[in-house]
C-alpha cells in the first residue's frame, strides 16, 4: 500500500496491511468509497467508522457472493 | 446469541471511556513501571494491546515500539484512546475494534503483546490466550496483567461475588495456577511472575464504572458479614476500600 496523507476519519493504511478477516483469517479488500473492509471468503464487509475498523462479524454487512 | 456477553461489556464500559482514560489506578502503577522496563529493553517493532480500555498500556507501548495496535471491544473506548493518542503526539498508535477471542490479524504479526485488566472479561479465556499466541511471532514476548484470585475458595468466592455485583460483565479473576496452566497449554513459556496489591478506593472504584447505589449496598453487606480471614486478606477498610491482588506474567511464545 502506498503512503498517502490520511483524511480525517479514514483508517491508517499501516493497520489495513495487517488486518485479516476474524472468521476466515484471509486478507481483506479495502473499499475506500464505502469505508469497508471486504472479506470475500466470509462474504462480509466490515465497516470503518471514524477511522476505527469494526472487526466484529455481527456488525459486518453481508455481501452477495 | 453469540454477542450477548460482549454487548454487556460494551454497554458497561463504553459510556465510562473517559473515566478509564483519566483513572489513576489505570494510568499509574508498579505493574506499568515493570512493563515499561520490559518494553523499553525489547523495543518491539510491532506491538498489540488486547483489551486496551483507557489505553494506558497502548500509550506506554507507543513510546518504545515501532507501531502499536490498540484493540478493544468498545468503540467508545477506542475513540477516546485515538483522541488521547493524538493529544500526546503518538502517531504510531492505531485502533481496531475486536474481541480477544477472534483477533483479526494474521499469524505471527506481532513481536510483543500486552493485555492488562482485560482477561477477566473474556467469554473464552483459553480461546483468547490461544489467539494471543497465534498473532505473536515465535520467540515473541507477552505480558499478561490482571487482577487474580489467590485460589483459596473462601477468598475466591468473595472476590468474584464483589466483582460481579459491581460489574455485571465480570467473568472471572483467574488464579495464578489457572493462568500458568492455560499459558503452558497455549504455547507460552512463562519467564517471569510478579504480584502486587493495589488499593481500590471504594467510592472511586464504584463511581468509575457508574455502578448503582444498590450494588454498593450489596458489596458493603458482603464485606460486613465476611469472615475475619476474608476481611484480613483484602484489608477491607471501614468505607469498603480494599486491596486487590494484581499479577503480571511475562511469557515467551514457543
Amino acid at each position: 500500500m502506498t503512503e498517502v496523507p490520511r483524511p480525517a476519519g479514514q483508517a491508517d493504511p499501516k493497520l489495513l496491511e495487517i488486518l485479516v478477516c476474524p472468521l476466515t483469517k484471509t486478507t481483506l479488500e479495502y473499499d475506500a468509497a464505502r469505508q469497508e473492509l471486504v472479506s470475500r471468503a466470509a462474504k462480509l464487509a466490515y465497516p470503518i467508522r471514524d477511522g476505527i475498523p469494526i472487526m466484529l462479524p455481527d456488525e459486518a454487512r453481508v455481501i452477495e457472493g | 446469541m453469540e454477542r450477548v456477553h460482549e454487548n454487556l461489556v460494551d454497554a458497561t464500559f463504553g459510556p465510562r471511556a473517559k473515566a478509564y482514560v483519566d483513572s489513576a489506578v489505570h494510568s499509574k502503577g508498579a505493574d506499568l513501571e515493570a512493563l515499561e522496563a520490559i518494553v523499553g529493553e525489547l523495543k518491539p517493532a510491532r506491538a498489540i494491546d488486547v483489551g486496551c480500555g483507557g489505553g494506558h498500556v497502548s500509550y506506554l507501548l507507543a513510546r518504545h515500539a515501532g507501531r502499536v495496535t490498540a484493540a478493544d471491544l468498545s468503540s467508545e473506548m477506542l475513540a477516546a484512546v485515538a483522541a488521547a493518542a493524538k493529544e500526546r503526539g503518538l502517531a504510531n498508535l492505531e485502533t481496531a475494534q475486536t474481541t480477544a477471542e477472534r483477533l483479526p490479524f494474521e499469524d505471527g504479526t506481532f513481536d510483543f503483546l500486552a493485555t492488562r485488566y482485560s482477561a477477566h472479561h473474556w467469554r473464552d479465556f483459553e480461546g483468547g490466550i490461544r489467539q494471543a499466541r497465534r498473532v505473536l511471532k515465535t520467540g515473541g514476548r507477552a505480558a499478561f496483567i490482571d487482577a487474580y484470585s489467590t485460589g483459596v475458595p473462601l477468598l475466591d468466592t468473595h472476590l468474584q461475588a464483589v466483582e460481579i455485583i459491581r460489574d455485571p460483565s465480570h467473568v472471572r479473576d483467574y488464579s495464578a495456577a489457572e493462568w500458568m496452566a492455560t499459558l503452558a497449554r497455549s504455547g507460552f513459556q512463562a519467564i517471569d511472575y510478579r504480584t502486587w496489591r493495589v488499593r481500590m478506593d471504594f467510592p472511586v472504584w464504584m463511581a468509575r464504572l457508574g455502578a448503582p447505589e444498590s450494588a454498593g449496598i450489596s458489596i458493603r453487606a458482603l464485606q460486613a458479614t465476611a469472615p475475619a480471614e476474608t476481611r484480613e486478606h483484602f484489608s477491607i477498610e471501614p468505607d469498603g476500600s480494599f486491596m486487590l491482588d494484581v499479577m503480571m506474567i511475562q511469557a515467551q511464545a514457543v
